[in-house]
């Protein structure tokens, strides 16, 4: 799964230099493979070298996705995708950190750290891909599986109302918050790029159906059909009430494209974090001599 | 005349005992003496009872010590509440407060201390400062005049704390300290407590806590990133760490949760950073999964476990060495990390540097075993040698090894070169699934059987490090004592008793825990016939663990006893005693633990 691409001065990059040499284990006709197509294209198009670049994700079908690119990657443990991706960004703020999982890993055993990795506001973009289902584990109840789902784990149908992801971010403060599904190719790969370039923590839910464990009137085929541009709705990206209100059809509608962007983006944690380490470089005493604050006065 | 004095103090929280034992420990520092000051508190967060306890010496102190020669007691409802972390003895100097109680009150059982002086304390501090507020200061001004410590120094330190405060107040402590010392200059004790003159070599000393020294390590040692959550009693750590790192381009992040601050400094050690988590023990159980991703990923990785009682909430601000078999066993899979305990405040300077050398040098994860003991005293400490330390940088992949590069390339020693993002040609995928040397995830048993044996193997080099044990006493001793972490210092003190009275005794410190390190042990239970693991658990953790590996000879038994309250140099010499006298009788003890 090596690369010597980064090695070599390459200005420009196609697709083939982000494609790693190991299949995928996801099932034929699985929206994954949109998703990963989509950031290979949306990464040719920034043209950052792949070592340039990490890859952070946490546990289920989707979390594989980093070992398919030839980025630095990192496939860590269930719902812990966040937490690691921002360490990585904090000491290495040069580079393109993409986060991504599934719904199981970023709303339900990680969705703890959502709230906390938006207001924190690292330049990093999660992709989740959403398919409602937990699919590596052979399709038991996901946090956004709609309720009254009958699933191995909820044979007599779910009870819990499924999360929002959409409201949630929203609702948590995120900067760039945005919709996108395989069905749209490129409306997909626009989401990602747009995401990568946004100067702040960027939210991209998926809808990227499970073939084999999914709802079988939810496939790519259907997203074709019931899929509404924001754009085309007329939705002004900057109004963050309407996009709340937008937010509420999750699980009826599909509605695609951008909910909100921050039209004047808070400045990111990592620059407030280079402005202090500046700010107070001056002060530090010499490693070796640490332990002289502890002298008597 | 002492040369060596135990100090406690105990009183409500409004009484300022701690903060009248930081001033008497400064003075003390100032003047030359080794000085060691432990403090203890209930839980609450204001109010409730708070004690100390100063132990002085004019040579290095190696525990808080056991009975105490001098005691101060501002409220007997308080005193009660420590037990045993105050132990009054036949040597006792008791001054109580008179208020607190009538003389026949005085809940003192079956023991009768050497002298009881009722004084009015709270009387004075009114009189003098116009506060009884001041109860402190006249406290100290009573033990400047009965210890001789800190006539000039606690006066400076009083204008320099409250120079910020009305002019009324320094001047009403001022009063309230001359109280004392007058009242203890017209009223001497039966037996005197008078401090002999300290080395004047030894004004150079420093004073500080093991949280700062832990701390101050890491940023000597290259830590250029921390993650964690409060806990106590490891939050010193993030707070002298917050203060000081970012000044060496470093980050602190308070993270959400304790999963989230681990996971933030395997995500910078990824990224080339030597990383950092400090906690105690519920958040290690939080932490458990992650550390293990920390193993099977490769990543450099220092984790402080500042041990508190357990399990579950348990003790929080109360000192046991039972994390010992969590820090070896709780992850999951055929998994070794190292594990390292320091001694003392002195120590956990270069054991927390240490940790770091083997993280990097073997990119494992490494757990530091502190203990609250350690970690919240305050110790004076001799200035240290950085010069002498040798630091470890993490192995890197040469260019050549970039051209065909594999990230768990198989070698001799188990290390494989490690890259960081941003080297062009060391991109891999690092994970917590099991991966073949390119990085690429596997199912398969062979796969997963080699790079098992290469994690663990790659750590046996450690048990050649006998530079991470101590070893002191007679080497052919029949008698010996194993103890680690903070029970190391009674340990310590009790060989030197035993030894002082013709005991034949040695005793193994083992700061190296994990993994144990058989050969060390054996040759030091070659002539060993019957002795003591001495430890701070009720189960005798490091007892148990020693024998998995070695071959522990039958008449070793346990001291091990559950935390709050310290073990003492005294009850260790007690049963070493008992041991020689059963091995001149040719008899073995039973191997019953005792309580």
């Amino acid at each position: 799964m090596t690369t010597n691409v980064g090695a070599q001065a390459i200005e420009s990059y196609t697709t083939k230099d982000y494609r790693s040499a190991l299949t995928p284990i996801w099932c034929p006709g699985c929206g994954d493979f949109g998703v990963l197509s989509a950031i290979y294209r949306a990464l040719t198009n920034i043209g950052r070298p792949p070592h340039e670049i990490a890859f952070v994700s946490g546990i289920g079908c989707s979390s594989r996705i980093p070992g398919y690119t030839t980025a630095y990657g990192f496939n860590s443990v269930h719902g812990r995708a966040l937490p690691i991706a921002q360490g990585i960004k904090l000491a290495n703020p040069d580079l393109l950190v993409l986060v991504a999982g599934g719904d199981g890993d970023g709303f339900s055993i990680g969705g703890g750290h959502l709230p906390h990795a938006i207001r924190r506001n690292l330049d990093l973009t999660y992709i989740v891909m959403d398919n409602q289902i937990y699919g590596l584990t052979k399709g038991q109840l996901s946090p956004t599986s709609p309720q009254g789902l009958s699933t191995v784990t909820s044979t007599y149908g779910s009870l819990e109302a499924p999360v929002n992801p959409l409201s949630y971010v929203l609702g948590y403060g995120a900067g760039f918050v945005a919709q996108g599904t395989p069905a749209d190719m490129v409306g997909l790969e626009a989401l990602i790029l747009a995401g990568i370039r946004f100067p702040g923590f960027a939210f991209i839910n998926v809808q990227s159906p499970c073939v084999t464990f999914g709802q079988p009137e939810l496939q790519l085929k259907a997203h074709k059909a019931m899929l509404k541009r924001l754009d085309a709705l007329g939705h002004d990206p900057t109004d963050r009430v309407r996009a709340l209100t937008l937010a509420q059809d999750y699980g009826k509608e599909l509605y695609v494209g951008m909910f909100y962007q921050a039209p004047t983006p808070a400045p990111t944690y990592g620059a407030l974090v280079r402005t202090r380490q500046e700010r107070l470089r001056g002060q530090a005493r010499p490693k070796e001599r640490i332990l002289e604050m502890f002298a008597p006065a | 005349m002492a040369s060596d004095l135990i100090i406690g103090m105990v009183g409500s929280g409004g009484d300022g005992v701690v903060s009248a034992g930081e001033a008497l420990m400064a003075a003390a520092a100032a003047e030359g003496y080794h000085v060691v000051l432990t403090k203890s508190f209930g839980s609450q967060i204001r109010g409730g009872e708070s004690s100390c306890r100063v132990r002085v010496s004019t040579e290095e102190v190696l525990s808080s010590g056991g009975t105490l020669d001098v005691l101060v007691v501002l409220s007997w409802e308080d005193f009660l509440k420590f037990g045993a972390e105050l132990p009054v003895g036949g040597h006792t100097t008791i001054i109580y407060d008179g208020k607190t109680g009538a003389a026949e009150q005085i809940p003192l059982s079956s023991v009768t201390p050497a002298e009881v002086l009722a004084v009015s304390i709270g009387e004075m501090a009114k009189q003098a400062a116009g506060t009884d507020k001041a109860k402190n200061t006249v406290v100290l001004g009573l033990l400047a005049g009965w210890v001789g410590i800190g006539r000039e120094a606690i006066v400076a330190n009083l204008r320099k704390k409250f120079a910020k405060k009305a002019p009324d107040v320094v001047a009403g402590n001022e009063r309230a300290f001359a109280a004392g010392l007058a009242y203890a200059e017209a009223h001497a004790l039966h037996g005197t407590r008078v401090m002999a003159a300290a080395r004047a070599d030894d004004r150079k000393l420093l004073v500080i806590d093991g949280n700062s020294m832990c701390a101050a390590a890491a940023i000597f040692a290259g830590c250029e990133f921390f993650g964690g959550y409060p806990i106590t009693p490891s939050t010193e750590i993030m707070q002298f760490l917050d203060r000081e790192l970012w000044k060496y381009g470093g980050t602190v992040l308070q993270a959400e949760d304790e999963m989230a601050g681990v996971g933030a400094a395997i995500g910078a050690s990824f990224g080339g950073k030597k990383s950092m988590t400090a906690t105690s023990g519920p958040g290690m159980s939080l932490k458990t999964e992650l550390l293990g991703l920390a193993s099977i990923a490769e990543i450099p990785l220092v984790c402080i476990n500042v041990q508190r009682g357990g399990p579950s909430t348990g003790l929080p601000t109360k000192s046991e060495q039972a994390d010992l078999f969590q820090a070896i066993f709780s992850g999951h899979g055929d998994c070794v990390r190292p594990i390292v305990a320091p001694v003392s405040v002195a120590d956990t300077f270069a054991v927390t540097v240490e940790a770091f050398n083997i993280a990097e040098a073997y990119q494992t994860p490494v757990i530091v075993l502190s203990d609250q003991e350690i970690a919240q005293r305050k110790e004076t400490v001799r200035p240290i040698d950085t010069q002498a330390i040798r630091l470890l940088e993490r192995r890197q992949p040469t260019a050549s090894e970039l051209a065909h590069y594999e990230r768990f390339r198989l070698t001799e020693s188990g290390v494989s070169p490690i890259s960081r993002p941003g080297v062009p040609g060391g991109n891999y995928l690092a994970s917590g699934i099991e991966h073949n040397e390119c990085g690429a995830p596997s199912a398969s048993g062979e796969v997963h059987a080699r790079m098992t044996a290469k994690r663990v193997k790659k750590l046996d080099a450690l048990k050649q490090r006998r530079d991470l044990f101590l070893l002191e006493g007679d080497p052919d001793a029949p008698l010996g004592l194993v103890a680690w972490g903070s029970v190391a210092g009674a340990a310590r003190e009790a060989l030197r008793l035993a030894r002082a009275e013709g005991l034949r005794v040695k005793l193994l410190v083992p700061k190296l825990l994990y993994p144990v390190a058989e050969a060390v042990y054996e040759d030091f239970f070659e002539s060993v016939q019957t002795g003591l693991v001495v430890e701070q658990s009720f189960q005798g953790q490091l007892h148990r663990v020693i024998r998995m590996y070695v071959n522990v000879p039958a008449g070793m038994g346990s001291l091990a006893k559950s935390g709050a309250n310290p073990i003492v140099a005294g009850e260790i010499v007690d049963q070493l005693r008992t041991l020689s006298l059963n091995l001149q009788r040719r008899r073995v003890p039973d191997l019953q633990p005792v309580e």
